[in-house]
């Protein structure tokens, strides 16, 4: 004997409203999310901030999406972009063209948090 | 930081380094970590150049940073430029090219692949003189 376990219609068309509104909402915040890859840090720290905890990137696919949007506009071989900085110390500036005249030139960007 | 502090040692004779100090990655204004408040690295967005150049100091120093540091202008436009934030690594090769880009930290902040793209550019830069001296 075989119990039969058929949804009915309605309980099918619940359903499917169901799935229909997850993923409309999961395709709205996931495009958030990309939308605020592309601001500025600031912009997307605020975004981030009002998110709940790790569900980002529980969720979505946060480092493939992250990449993307931070990928840039360098390539290899591109013409490094010439910068004329203070050290942090300010006792001189560095210009990149110059420290690149002789040697090859490693570039660490980054802050403290 | 230790693993760049190293590889800054063992090539700083053939190639020159620099660390360029960016916009804050995790304030506590915009977006406070719990692994920053544990840390005790607690600081607000710098409202100007001058309260960037502390916060940049205090890196620099708690960090044990021993590369040269410089400070991104307070308009951002040398990491708008590499786009940098909130970390990221570059190889420039003595022709002004860009050998090695890593992918946007912190998920490509790999010094592992920066030591491979020193090897290689370092490397070939020897062959080619070898090769000119011919």
């Amino acid at each position: 004997m075989r119990l039969a376990l058929k949804p009915s219609p309605r309980i099918k068309k619940i359903l499917l409203r169901c799935f229909v509104g997850f993923a409309v909402v999961y395709l709205a915040i996931g495009g958030y999310i990309w939308w605020a890859m592309h601001q500025p840090p600031e912009e997307f720290g605020k975004v981030m901030s009002r998110m709940p905890g790790p569900v980002p990137f529980l969720l979505f696919p946060f480092e493939t999406l992250w990449v993307r949007a931070r990928a840039g506009q360098l390539n290899i071989g591109d013409s490094a972009p010439d910068f004329n900085l203070s050290k942090v110390d300010k006792t001189a500036h560095i210009q990149l063209s110059a420290l690149n005249q002789q040697q090859p030139v490693a570039l660490i960007f980054g802050s403290y948090t | 930081m230790p693993a760049l502090n190293k590889l800054y040692e063992q090539y700083k004779d053939r190639v020159q380094f620099l660390v360029v100090y960016i916009t804050e990655a995790h304030p506590s204004d915009v977006w406070q970590m719990e692994s920053n408040i544990h840390d005790q690295v607690v600081f607000a967005s710098p409202k100007n150049e001058e309260e960037r150049a502390f916060v940049a100091g205090a890196c620099v120093r708690k960090l044990g940073v021993k590369i040269p540091a410089v400070l991104d202008e307070f308009g951002n436009s040398t990491e708008r430029a590499y786009t940098g934030w909130p970390d990221r690594m570059y190889l420039i090769d003595s022709q002004g090219r860009i050998a090695y880009k890593s992918k946007p930290g912190p998920f490509g902040f790999k010094p592992a692949e920066l030591e491979a793209a020193l090897a290689r550019v370092v490397g070939s830069s020897s062959t080619r003189l070898v090769s000119g001296g011919e």
